[in-house]
């Protein structure tokens, strides 16, 4: 009897050890996009609690029509191994809401699929690079504006079209960073969690050489929203 | 229940329809999609010819028959983690235990989610890894290629202690506290398996899973006969656990079983010892069944606990 307890708590550490060594795994792959925060799907919570609740099921992926939710991989660390990302550039999301419905660890809260739950959306910011935009350099553009999904709100056209983003009304959802005929992409999304660490963004891109660019930041978001 | 032959085959069914249906949620993602885009005429007439537009084309009359794309994806979804089908959740008991962990709370849904598997642990036992999990069914495979395999080279069986398992929920659910759910994707097969087949159908690619995946495999292949479901997959230890003092279990009759019989112990890919009535772990997948000489064993309602096991049980 007391070998068998002992082989028990024998066998028990070495299984309690193993799996600890999964994070070490997350290492591989995760050189590059480490500690960065990802654009997660309406309705998410901040990035701890979301993190805490996500269960990485896959359900949110699942439901949407739009295809913009994907899974991570193993490239941002294995604290977001299957967890839901949006890829703004690759496909913003529609405001449908669907996911949201769906959750069953409620890390997306509810929301409705009506203009009003619309606005309540925060996902992230959208940030301009005036270097980047067209119509910063005098040629009139307007596709962000025409993407935008409250035109008037959140972002406002100015000389040539040149777009302005309102933080207080921006929900983040990344269709102006999806229709930017510019490449790179002049208007880039932020996810909330790390909008106040824009530092990433001014990193040059590849291949250039020049200075990094100016982003055209906002006011900030503990501001007043301007009417 | 005395046939084996009827339980493995249905087994096998069940294991298939589960495949199946996962794989059938990944493309409905795929076409709900697809209905999306193609409510586009000018998106319509671009795409003549192109493979997804096949794809649409091929599964519209598939599709279409069970409705509106977005109400069914509202109502089916998920995988085996955590799945909604027909409207009705179900939750696997470890990621339960995990959000419990984590976040302390569970949702109405979630927590109800847990009924259903946790009344047919209680009933059946271990009836999950026979007849659900889609990765025991890879492994079901794998150990007849082992069973091939070892007529021509020595293969090793190894064994563990079972608190192996239980170290693994263990330092699963530590890890999950510390660095998020994420590792459960790597550390159990069946959600390994789901992953990879999501990423394989609905984005075409290949996910990391695949890769946990394959030293499962290996690990059955060279260990063990289904040496991952015996001694890492911590849901199958704690639904034997869930399961011990079950409603049905496997039953022995003393009276007609050979005493220097051990074919049923040997078969068993659980390792249970069905002769000595040692049925704790018993997914009820009717091999030992297929293989009595004498036809003793059966399943039915668990035998009463006599006074002379309750008193073995003491000493």
């Amino acid at each position: 009897m007391e070998l068998s307890r002992l082989g028990f708590l024998r066998a028990f550490v070495a299984g309690a050890i193993l799996p600890l060594f999964y994070p070490l795994l997350g290492r591989l792959g995760a050189k590059t996009r480490r500690g960065r925060k990802l654009l997660r799907p309406p309705g998410a919570k901040p990035e701890d609690q979301f993190l805490r609740d996500c269960i990485a099921c896959g359900q949110c992926a699942n439901v949407c029509p739009n295809k913009c939710i994907t899974l991570v991989g193993l490239e941002a660390g294995i604290e977001n191994l299957g967890t839901p990302r949006i890829d703004a550039r690759a496909q913003g999301c529609i405001l449908c809401m669907a996911c949201t419905r769906v959750c069953p660890t409620q890390a997306l809260e509810k929301l409705e699929p009506t203009e009003e739950g619309k606005r309540a959306v925060r996902m992230g910011l959208a940030f301009v690079s005036e270097d980047h935009c067209y119509s910063f350099a005098g040629r009139t553009c307007g596709v962000c504006y025409r993407a935008c999904p409250l035109p008037g709100e959140a972002m406002t056209l100015g000389l040539y079209e040149t777009p302005t983003v309102h933080t207080g009304h921006c929900v983040g959802c990344g269709l102006c960073e999806q229709a930017c005929v510019q490449m790179p992409q002049a208007i880039r999304v932020v996810p909330l969690s790390d909008s106040d660490r824009i530092s990433v963004l001014r990193a040059q891109p590849k291949g250039t050489k020049k200075p990094a660019s100016r982003w055209k930041q906002g006011p900030r978001w503990d501001e007043e929203p301007s009417p | 229940m005395r046939s084996g032959r009827t339980l493995l085959v249905v087994s096998i069914i069940t294991r298939a329809g589960v495949v199946l249906l996962l794989c059938f949620l990944a493309l409905l993602t795929n076409y709900h999609n697809l209905k999306q885009a193609y409510n586009n005429p000018r998106l319509v007439e671009l795409s003549e010819g192109r493979p997804m537009r096949v794809f649409y084309e091929k599964t519209d009359a598939l599709f279409s028959a069970f409705g509106d794309p977005a109400e069914e994806a509202q109502k089916n979804g998920g995988m085996t983690w955590s799945i909604r089908i027909g409207g009705i959740p179900f939750t696997d008991p470890v990621a339960a235990l995990s959000v419990l962990v984590k976040s302390h709370r569970w949702e109405l849904g979630f927590g109800l989610g847990l009924i259903i598997p946790l009344s047919l642990a209680l009933l059946f036992g271990r009836v999950f890894c026979a007849y659900v999990c889609p990765a025991s069914l890879l492994f079901f495979t794998i150990s007849r290629i082992r069973r091939l395999v070892a007529k021509f080279f020595w293969l090793p069986e190894c064994s563990l202690h079972r608190g192996f398992c239980w170290g693994i929920l263990a330092g699963g659910l530590i890890t999950a506290l510390w660095i998020g759910h994420g590792v459960w994707t790597l550390a159990l097969p069946y959600f390994a398996l789901g992953q990879t087949l999501f990423h394989g159908i609905a984005y075409g690619g290949i996910s990391f899973s695949l890769g946990s995946l394959v030293v499962f495999g290996l690990l059955d292949l060279m260990m063990g006969r289904q040496f991952t479901c015996r001694y890492v997959c911590p849901t199958g230890r704690l639904l034997g656990a869930i399961g011990s003092r079950s409603v049905f279990a496997l039953r022995h009759q003393a009276g007609d079983c050979v005493d220097t019989c051990t074919s049923c112990i040997d078969v068993c890919p659980m390792k249970v010892q069905p002769k000595f009535d040692e049925t704790r772990d018993c997914s009820m997948c009717g091999e030992c069944l297929t293989i009595c000489p004498t036809r003793c064993l059966s399943i039915g309602l668990r035998k009463p606990l006599s006074k002379v096991d309750s008193i073995s049980c003491h000493e």
